[in-house]
Protein backbone atom coordinates (compact mmCIF):
# COMPACT_ATOMS: atom_id res chain seq x y z
CA UNK A 1 0.00 0.00 0.00
CA UNK A 2 1.69 3.22 -0.95
CA UNK A 3 0.59 6.97 0.01
CA UNK A 4 1.62 9.80 -1.42
CA UNK A 5 5.18 10.96 -1.16
CA UNK A 6 5.53 13.17 1.92
CA UNK A 7 6.14 17.19 0.97
CA UNK A 8 8.47 19.76 2.02
CA UNK A 9 6.84 23.20 1.64
CA UNK A 10 8.66 26.26 1.68
CA UNK A 11 6.45 29.42 3.22
CA UNK A 12 7.59 33.01 1.79
CA UNK A 13 5.53 35.97 4.06
CA UNK A 14 5.86 38.90 1.87
CA UNK A 15 4.82 42.31 3.18
CA UNK A 16 4.96 44.58 0.39
CA UNK A 17 6.32 42.54 -2.07
CA UNK A 18 8.98 41.45 -0.52
CA UNK A 19 10.09 38.50 1.89
CA UNK A 20 10.00 38.91 5.43
CA UNK A 21 10.53 36.93 8.50
CA UNK A 22 9.41 37.58 12.15
CA UNK A 23 9.13 35.65 15.54
CA UNK A 24 5.62 35.47 16.74
CA UNK A 25 4.26 37.60 14.54
CA UNK A 26 6.40 40.49 15.44
CA UNK A 27 10.16 42.19 14.22
CA UNK A 28 9.79 41.64 10.45
CA UNK A 29 12.95 41.02 9.07
CA UNK A 30 13.61 41.76 4.79
CA UNK A 31 15.18 38.07 3.47
CA UNK A 32 14.57 38.88 -0.22
CA UNK A 33 12.63 38.78 -3.62
CA UNK A 34 9.88 36.64 -3.36
CA UNK A 35 10.49 35.86 -7.11
CA UNK A 36 13.98 34.80 -6.87
CA UNK A 37 13.70 32.95 -3.91
CA UNK A 38 10.58 30.51 -4.99
CA UNK A 39 12.57 29.98 -8.15
CA UNK A 40 15.59 29.38 -5.74
CA UNK A 41 13.76 27.03 -3.87
CA UNK A 42 12.63 25.06 -6.52
CA UNK A 43 15.63 24.15 -8.44
CA UNK A 44 17.00 23.55 -4.60
CA UNK A 45 14.30 20.48 -4.48
CA UNK A 46 10.90 22.13 -2.81
CA UNK A 47 8.04 20.54 -3.50
CA UNK A 48 5.76 23.16 -3.23
CA UNK A 49 5.78 27.28 -2.33
CA UNK A 50 3.06 29.12 0.11
CA UNK A 51 2.89 32.66 -0.24
CA UNK A 52 1.22 34.44 2.67
CA UNK A 53 0.88 37.92 2.29
CA UNK A 54 1.28 39.77 5.19
CA UNK A 55 0.57 43.37 4.32
CA UNK A 56 -0.80 45.51 6.07
CA UNK A 57 -0.93 49.26 3.91
CA UNK A 58 -3.35 49.30 1.44
CA UNK A 59 -0.59 50.21 -1.55
CA UNK A 60 1.25 46.90 -0.89
CA UNK A 61 -2.10 44.98 -0.89
CA UNK A 62 -2.23 46.03 -4.83
CA UNK A 63 1.05 44.74 -5.46
CA UNK A 64 0.47 41.24 -4.12
CA UNK A 65 -1.17 40.00 -6.70
CA UNK A 66 1.64 40.71 -9.59
CA UNK A 67 4.30 39.30 -7.07
CA UNK A 68 1.94 36.26 -7.39
CA UNK A 69 1.73 36.59 -11.04
CA UNK A 70 5.72 37.15 -11.35
CA UNK A 71 6.30 34.31 -9.11
CA UNK A 72 3.62 32.01 -11.05
CA UNK A 73 5.54 32.72 -13.77
CA UNK A 74 8.76 31.28 -12.94
CA UNK A 75 7.96 28.36 -10.95
CA UNK A 76 6.80 24.76 -11.93
CA UNK A 77 5.68 23.35 -8.93
CA UNK A 78 2.50 24.16 -7.39
CA UNK A 79 2.14 27.66 -5.82
CA UNK A 80 -0.74 27.87 -2.42
CA UNK A 81 -1.70 31.78 -1.83
CA UNK A 82 -2.97 32.97 1.18
CA UNK A 83 -3.16 35.90 3.45
CA UNK A 84 -6.33 38.39 3.73
CA UNK A 85 -8.30 36.27 1.03
CA UNK A 86 -11.62 37.50 2.12
CA UNK A 87 -14.08 36.73 -0.91
CA UNK A 88 -14.89 34.06 -3.71
CA UNK A 89 -13.79 36.68 -5.85
CA UNK A 90 -10.24 36.99 -3.95
CA UNK A 91 -10.45 33.34 -4.26
CA UNK A 92 -10.97 33.64 -8.56
CA UNK A 93 -8.31 36.62 -8.43
CA UNK A 94 -5.18 34.52 -6.69
CA UNK A 95 -6.26 31.44 -9.34
CA UNK A 96 -6.49 33.78 -12.61
CA UNK A 97 -2.68 35.48 -11.20
CA UNK A 98 -1.46 31.78 -11.46
CA UNK A 99 -1.90 30.11 -7.74
CA UNK A 100 -2.84 26.72 -8.05
CA UNK A 101 -4.32 26.77 -4.34
CA UNK A 102 -5.81 29.89 -2.18
CA UNK A 103 -5.94 29.19 1.70
CA UNK A 104 -8.78 30.79 3.34
CA UNK A 105 -8.32 32.08 7.20
CA UNK A 106 -10.00 34.18 9.33
CA UNK A 107 -12.72 34.65 6.90
CA UNK A 108 -13.33 31.44 6.61
CA UNK A 109 -14.10 31.63 10.56
CA UNK A 110 -16.05 34.54 10.03
CA UNK A 111 -18.28 33.18 7.38
CA UNK A 112 -17.46 29.07 6.32
CA UNK A 113 -19.96 29.24 3.86
CA UNK A 114 -16.84 30.63 2.11
CA UNK A 115 -15.28 27.24 1.77
CA UNK A 116 -18.07 25.29 0.02
CA UNK A 117 -18.60 28.26 -2.20
CA UNK A 118 -15.09 28.59 -3.40
CA UNK A 119 -14.74 24.69 -3.66
CA UNK A 120 -17.80 23.96 -5.77
CA UNK A 121 -16.97 27.09 -8.08
CA UNK A 122 -12.89 26.13 -8.16
CA UNK A 123 -12.67 22.61 -6.76
CA UNK A 124 -11.85 21.40 -3.22
CA UNK A 125 -8.49 20.77 -4.67
CA UNK A 126 -7.66 24.98 -5.06
CA UNK A 127 -9.10 25.41 -1.40
CA UNK A 128 -6.47 25.40 1.61
CA UNK A 129 -8.57 25.60 5.50
CA UNK A 130 -5.55 27.46 7.16
CA UNK A 131 -5.78 26.68 10.77
CA UNK A 132 -3.86 29.35 13.42
CA UNK A 133 -4.28 27.12 17.05
CA UNK A 134 -2.73 27.46 20.49
CA UNK A 135 -2.88 25.33 23.29
CA UNK A 136 -6.17 25.71 25.47
CA UNK A 137 -7.30 23.60 28.35
CA UNK A 138 -10.33 24.96 27.76
CA UNK A 139 -11.24 23.55 24.31
CA UNK A 140 -11.75 19.72 23.92
CA UNK A 141 -9.21 18.95 21.91
CA UNK A 142 -6.71 21.20 23.95
CA UNK A 143 -6.22 23.99 20.88
CA UNK A 144 -8.34 26.73 20.31
CA UNK A 145 -8.38 28.53 16.76
CA UNK A 146 -6.91 32.35 16.59
CA UNK A 147 -7.16 34.43 14.01
CA UNK A 148 -5.11 37.62 12.68
CA UNK A 149 -1.66 36.58 13.55
CA UNK A 150 -2.92 35.16 17.04
CA UNK A 151 -3.96 38.42 17.80
CA UNK A 152 -7.67 37.47 18.25
CA UNK A 153 -9.00 34.84 19.81
CA UNK A 154 -12.14 32.52 18.43
CA UNK A 155 -14.69 30.03 20.50
CA UNK A 156 -13.75 27.00 17.79
CA UNK A 157 -11.80 23.93 18.98
CA UNK A 158 -9.10 23.34 16.19
CA UNK A 159 -9.87 19.56 15.26
CA UNK A 160 -13.76 20.20 15.37
CA UNK A 161 -12.79 23.58 13.28
CA UNK A 162 -10.35 21.40 10.62
CA UNK A 163 -13.11 18.20 10.61
CA UNK A 164 -16.07 20.71 9.47
CA UNK A 165 -13.38 22.83 7.46
CA UNK A 166 -12.62 19.59 5.51
CA UNK A 167 -16.51 18.50 5.56
CA UNK A 168 -17.64 22.04 3.81
CA UNK A 169 -15.05 21.64 0.85
CA UNK A 170 -11.51 22.01 2.02
CA UNK A 171 -9.07 20.02 0.30
CA UNK A 172 -6.09 20.64 2.30
CA UNK A 173 -5.56 22.08 5.91
CA UNK A 174 -2.38 24.49 6.90
CA UNK A 175 -2.09 23.96 10.52
CA UNK A 176 -0.05 26.30 12.08
CA UNK A 177 0.91 26.52 16.23
CA UNK A 178 1.03 29.85 17.29
CA UNK A 179 3.19 28.57 19.95
CA UNK A 180 5.90 27.21 18.03
CA UNK A 181 5.51 29.62 14.85
CA UNK A 182 9.00 31.30 14.68
CA UNK A 183 10.34 29.46 18.04
CA UNK A 184 12.33 26.82 15.97
CA UNK A 185 11.71 24.98 18.75
CA UNK A 186 9.75 21.63 16.90
CA UNK A 187 5.89 21.16 15.41
CA UNK A 188 3.34 21.01 17.32
CA UNK A 189 3.39 16.96 17.45
CA UNK A 190 0.36 16.88 19.34
CA UNK A 191 -2.09 19.15 17.65
CA UNK A 192 -0.54 17.63 14.10
CA UNK A 193 -1.25 14.35 15.12
CA UNK A 194 -4.80 14.76 16.42
CA UNK A 195 -5.88 17.17 13.13
CA UNK A 196 -4.91 14.75 10.68
CA UNK A 197 -6.07 11.90 12.37
CA UNK A 198 -8.97 13.89 12.23
CA UNK A 199 -9.81 14.57 8.91
CA UNK A 200 -9.19 13.03 5.03
CA UNK A 201 -7.70 15.81 3.70
CA UNK A 202 -3.91 16.32 3.57
CA UNK A 203 -2.32 18.44 6.36
CA UNK A 204 0.21 20.70 6.20
CA UNK A 205 2.16 21.13 10.03
CA UNK A 206 3.33 24.51 10.42
CA UNK A 207 5.62 26.33 12.83
CA UNK A 208 8.28 25.21 14.88
CA UNK A 209 10.85 23.78 12.17
CA UNK A 210 14.27 24.62 13.68
CA UNK A 211 16.17 21.07 12.56
CA UNK A 212 15.30 18.28 10.32
CA UNK A 213 15.03 16.43 12.85
CA UNK A 214 11.83 17.97 13.48
CA UNK A 215 10.68 17.92 10.27
CA UNK A 216 11.34 14.18 10.19
CA UNK A 217 9.47 13.79 13.76
CA UNK A 218 6.40 15.59 12.53
CA UNK A 219 6.10 13.35 9.45
CA UNK A 220 7.52 10.42 11.07
CA UNK A 221 5.51 10.32 14.23
CA UNK A 222 1.72 12.02 12.65
CA UNK A 223 0.20 11.53 9.45
CA UNK A 224 0.99 15.03 8.28
CA UNK A 225 1.70 15.14 4.35
CA UNK A 226 3.75 17.73 4.50
CA UNK A 227 6.21 20.32 6.78
CA UNK A 228 6.12 23.46 6.30
CA UNK A 229 9.40 25.55 6.60
CA UNK A 230 10.55 28.94 6.47
CA UNK A 231 12.93 31.04 8.51
CA UNK A 232 15.69 28.05 8.66
CA UNK A 233 16.13 28.04 4.88
CA UNK A 234 16.33 32.02 4.63
CA UNK A 235 18.53 32.83 7.15
CA UNK A 236 20.93 29.37 5.78
CA UNK A 237 20.37 27.34 8.73
CA UNK A 238 20.18 24.14 6.68
CA UNK A 239 18.87 23.59 2.87
CA UNK A 240 16.69 21.72 0.81
CA UNK A 241 18.99 19.09 0.53
CA UNK A 242 19.89 18.84 3.69
CA UNK A 243 16.35 18.61 5.06
CA UNK A 244 15.50 15.90 2.31
CA UNK A 245 18.38 13.94 2.95
CA UNK A 246 17.17 13.89 6.77
CA UNK A 247 13.95 13.04 5.84
CA UNK A 248 15.04 9.71 3.68
CA UNK A 249 17.55 8.20 6.65
CA UNK A 250 14.73 8.72 8.98
CA UNK A 251 12.55 6.49 6.65
CA UNK A 252 10.09 9.46 5.55
CA UNK A 253 9.37 8.97 1.66
CA UNK A 254 9.63 11.99 -0.16
CA UNK A 255 10.72 13.00 -3.55
CA UNK A 256 14.35 13.28 -4.73
CA UNK A 257 15.93 16.23 -5.16
CA UNK A 258 14.81 17.71 -8.58
CA UNK A 259 17.81 17.96 -11.06
CA UNK A 260 17.36 21.51 -12.80
CA UNK A 261 18.78 20.41 -15.90
CA UNK A 262 15.82 21.81 -18.22
CA UNK A 263 17.40 25.33 -19.85
CA UNK A 264 14.89 28.09 -20.32
CA UNK A 265 14.16 28.22 -24.04
CA UNK B 1 5.48 23.35 -34.13
CA UNK B 2 2.36 24.77 -33.79
CA UNK B 3 1.24 23.82 -30.40
CA UNK B 4 -2.90 24.30 -29.53
CA UNK B 5 -4.45 24.28 -26.22
CA UNK B 6 -8.25 23.20 -26.30
CA UNK B 7 -9.91 25.96 -23.75
CA UNK B 8 -13.15 24.54 -23.23
CA UNK B 9 -13.75 27.71 -20.80
CA UNK B 10 -13.25 25.27 -17.71
CA UNK B 11 -9.89 27.11 -16.12
CA UNK B 12 -6.89 28.83 -16.14
CA UNK B 13 -4.65 26.91 -19.25
CA UNK B 14 -1.55 29.57 -18.80
CA UNK B 15 0.59 26.98 -16.75
CA UNK B 16 0.20 24.51 -19.03
CA UNK B 17 1.02 27.06 -22.02
CA UNK B 18 4.30 28.18 -20.34
CA UNK B 19 5.41 24.40 -19.58
CA UNK B 20 4.66 24.09 -23.14
CA UNK B 21 6.92 26.69 -24.55
CA UNK B 22 9.52 26.01 -22.18
CA UNK B 23 9.51 22.26 -23.16
CA UNK B 24 9.10 22.64 -26.46
CA UNK B 25 12.05 25.00 -27.98
CA UNK B 26 10.26 26.89 -30.68
CA UNK B 27 6.81 26.39 -29.78
CA UNK B 28 4.01 28.29 -30.95
CA UNK B 29 1.19 27.84 -28.43
CA UNK B 30 -2.62 29.49 -29.11
CA UNK B 31 -5.19 28.91 -26.91
CA UNK B 32 -8.34 28.24 -28.76
CA UNK B 33 -11.83 28.08 -27.29
CA UNK B 34 -13.11 26.17 -31.26
CA UNK B 35 -12.27 22.89 -31.43
CA UNK B 36 -12.06 22.86 -34.95
CA UNK B 37 -9.64 25.90 -34.90
CA UNK B 38 -7.71 23.81 -31.97
CA UNK B 39 -7.49 20.51 -34.47
CA UNK B 40 -5.74 22.47 -37.56
CA UNK B 41 -2.51 23.18 -34.97
CA UNK B 42 0.46 19.97 -34.98
CA UNK B 43 -0.23 19.38 -31.61
CA UNK B 44 -3.37 19.17 -29.69
CA UNK B 45 -3.03 19.92 -26.03
CA UNK B 46 -6.79 19.06 -23.87
CA UNK B 47 -5.88 20.75 -20.62
CA UNK B 48 -6.69 20.01 -16.95
CA UNK B 49 -8.25 22.09 -14.42
CA UNK B 50 -11.87 22.00 -13.34
CA UNK B 51 -14.86 19.56 -13.48
CA UNK B 52 -16.68 17.18 -15.71
CA UNK B 53 -19.28 19.06 -14.69
CA UNK B 54 -18.28 22.14 -16.64
CA UNK B 55 -17.60 20.42 -19.64
CA UNK B 56 -19.80 20.61 -22.74
CA UNK B 57 -18.58 18.36 -25.25
CA UNK B 58 -21.68 18.18 -27.26
CA UNK B 59 -20.40 20.04 -30.24
CA UNK B 60 -16.61 19.76 -29.73
CA UNK B 61 -16.75 15.82 -29.04
CA UNK B 62 -17.44 14.26 -32.55
CA UNK B 63 -14.82 17.22 -33.82
CA UNK B 64 -12.24 16.14 -31.60
CA UNK B 65 -12.61 12.33 -31.77
CA UNK B 66 -12.48 12.41 -35.49
CA UNK B 67 -9.32 14.70 -35.76
CA UNK B 68 -7.89 11.80 -33.00
CA UNK B 69 -8.64 9.02 -35.03
CA UNK B 70 -7.35 10.57 -38.08
CA UNK B 71 -3.77 11.17 -36.27
CA UNK B 72 -3.85 14.48 -34.73
CA UNK B 73 -1.28 14.30 -32.06
CA UNK B 74 -2.09 15.10 -28.75
CA UNK B 75 -1.56 14.96 -24.89
CA UNK B 76 -4.24 15.18 -22.37
CA UNK B 77 -3.27 16.37 -18.87
CA UNK B 78 -5.60 15.30 -15.71
CA UNK B 79 -9.30 16.74 -16.96
CA UNK B 80 -7.82 16.49 -20.29
CA UNK B 81 -7.08 12.50 -20.18
CA UNK B 82 -10.34 12.14 -18.72
CA UNK B 83 -12.36 13.60 -21.13
CA UNK B 84 -10.75 11.33 -23.89
CA UNK B 85 -12.76 8.35 -22.11
CA UNK B 86 -16.17 7.77 -22.95
CA UNK B 87 -18.40 8.97 -19.06
CA UNK B 88 -17.82 9.98 -15.75
CA UNK B 89 -19.26 9.03 -12.50
CA UNK B 90 -18.69 12.59 -11.88
CA UNK B 91 -21.24 14.00 -13.96
CA UNK B 92 -23.76 13.55 -16.63
CA UNK B 93 -22.83 14.35 -20.35
CA UNK B 94 -20.38 12.20 -22.52
CA UNK B 95 -16.49 12.51 -23.08
CA UNK B 96 -15.05 12.19 -26.49
CA UNK B 97 -15.43 8.42 -26.82
CA UNK B 98 -11.87 8.55 -28.36
CA UNK B 99 -10.21 5.86 -25.43
CA UNK B 100 -12.78 3.07 -24.35
CA UNK B 101 -13.41 3.09 -20.47
CA UNK B 102 -14.63 5.04 -17.51
CA UNK B 103 -13.59 7.69 -15.27
CA UNK B 104 -14.31 6.94 -11.61
CA UNK B 105 -14.21 8.27 -8.06
CA UNK B 106 -10.85 7.31 -6.81
CA UNK B 107 -11.45 4.17 -3.96
CA UNK B 108 -8.67 5.56 -1.52
CA UNK B 109 -11.00 7.25 1.29
CA UNK B 110 -8.65 10.20 1.66
CA UNK B 111 -9.52 12.76 -1.22
CA UNK B 112 -8.90 14.73 -3.32
CA UNK B 113 -4.96 12.93 -3.89
CA UNK B 114 -3.01 15.64 -4.08
CA UNK B 115 0.56 15.53 -3.74
CA UNK B 116 3.50 13.67 -5.33
CA UNK B 117 3.73 10.28 -5.78
CA UNK B 118 5.78 7.46 -7.62
CA UNK B 119 5.02 6.55 -10.79
CA UNK B 120 5.59 2.61 -11.57
CA UNK B 121 6.08 1.47 -15.59
CA UNK B 122 3.69 -0.16 -17.21
CA UNK B 123 3.88 -3.10 -20.03
CA UNK B 124 4.08 -0.39 -22.40
CA UNK B 125 6.18 1.69 -21.26
CA UNK B 126 8.79 1.23 -23.93
CA UNK B 127 11.45 3.77 -24.34
CA UNK B 128 9.57 6.32 -22.07
CA UNK B 129 12.08 7.85 -19.03
CA UNK B 130 9.69 8.28 -15.93
CA UNK B 131 10.05 10.75 -13.58
CA UNK B 132 10.40 9.37 -10.40
CA UNK B 133 7.45 11.47 -8.74
CA UNK B 134 4.83 13.70 -10.34
CA UNK B 135 2.39 16.01 -8.65
CA UNK B 136 -1.29 15.14 -8.97
CA UNK B 137 -4.38 16.87 -7.69
CA UNK B 138 -7.45 14.87 -8.41
CA UNK B 139 -10.52 12.54 -7.40
CA UNK B 140 -11.27 10.64 -10.37
CA UNK B 141 -9.04 8.53 -12.50
CA UNK B 142 -9.81 6.47 -15.65
CA UNK B 143 -10.44 2.92 -15.60
CA UNK B 144 -9.37 1.94 -19.37
CA UNK B 145 -10.66 -0.75 -21.65
CA UNK B 146 -7.50 -3.42 -21.94
CA UNK B 147 -7.57 -1.59 -25.40
CA UNK B 148 -6.30 1.21 -24.19
CA UNK B 149 -2.35 0.69 -23.96
CA UNK B 150 -1.42 1.85 -20.43
CA UNK B 151 2.61 3.17 -20.30
CA UNK B 152 2.74 4.11 -16.24
CA UNK B 153 0.49 4.25 -13.12
CA UNK B 154 0.43 5.00 -9.79
CA UNK B 155 -0.96 3.30 -6.36
CA UNK B 156 -2.53 5.31 -4.20
CA UNK B 157 -3.93 3.30 -0.57
CA UNK B 158 -4.57 0.29 -2.69
CA UNK B 159 -5.95 1.70 -5.82
CA UNK B 160 -3.81 1.40 -8.55
CA UNK B 161 -4.77 3.98 -11.98
CA UNK B 162 -3.51 5.04 -14.96
CA UNK B 163 -0.89 7.44 -15.04
CA UNK B 164 0.27 7.55 -18.16
CA UNK B 165 -2.43 6.26 -21.20
CA UNK B 166 -1.61 5.99 -24.77
CA UNK B 167 -3.64 4.92 -27.99
CA UNK B 168 -2.72 5.79 -31.57
CA UNK B 169 -0.60 9.61 -31.28
CA UNK B 170 -2.39 10.56 -28.53
CA UNK B 171 -1.03 10.34 -25.07
CA UNK B 172 -3.07 10.92 -21.55
CA UNK B 173 -1.52 12.26 -18.41
CA UNK B 174 -3.51 12.03 -15.13
CA UNK B 175 -1.11 14.10 -13.31
CA UNK B 176 0.30 17.46 -13.70
CA UNK B 177 3.82 18.11 -15.67
CA UNK B 178 3.70 21.59 -15.72
CA UNK B 179 3.51 21.16 -11.73
CA UNK B 180 6.24 18.59 -11.49
CA UNK B 181 9.40 21.11 -11.60
CA UNK B 182 12.35 20.25 -14.05
CA UNK B 183 11.65 16.66 -14.51
CA UNK B 184 7.94 17.23 -15.21
CA UNK B 185 8.59 19.46 -17.94
CA UNK B 186 11.62 16.78 -19.23
CA UNK B 187 8.35 14.51 -19.54
CA UNK B 188 6.62 16.33 -21.45
CA UNK B 189 9.49 16.92 -24.16
CA UNK B 190 9.60 13.15 -24.35
CA UNK B 191 5.64 13.33 -24.46
CA UNK B 192 5.54 15.31 -27.46
CA UNK B 193 8.49 13.98 -29.34
CA UNK B 194 6.65 10.37 -28.71
CA UNK B 195 2.94 11.26 -30.12
CA UNK B 196 4.63 13.71 -33.24
CA UNK B 197 7.57 11.60 -33.90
Amino acid sequence: MSANLRRLVVCLDVDSGRVKKGVRFEGLRDVGDPVELAARYEAEGADEIVFLDITATVQGRAAWLDVVRRTAEALFIPLTVGGGVRTVEDVAGALRAGADKVALNSAAVADPTLLSRAAQRFGAQCVVLSIDARRDATRPSGYRVVTHGGRTDTELDAVEWARAGARLGAGEILLTSIDRDGARDGYELQLTRKVADAVLVPVVASGGAGLAEHVVRVLGETRADAALVAGILHDGVTTIARLKDAMSRGGVATRGRGACSMQAS
Amino acid sequence: MKIALYDSGVGNLHSLEKAFDRAVPGARITIESSALAATRAELLVLPGVGGWGALDLRAAGPILKGALEAGLPCVGVCLGMQMLFERSEEAPGDGIGFLRGDVTLLRSPRRPHMGWSALSPAAHVGELKLPDAVYYAHSFACRPAPTVRVLATTTVEGDTFPAIVEQGRTIGVQFHPEKSSSAGLELLAALVRRVAA
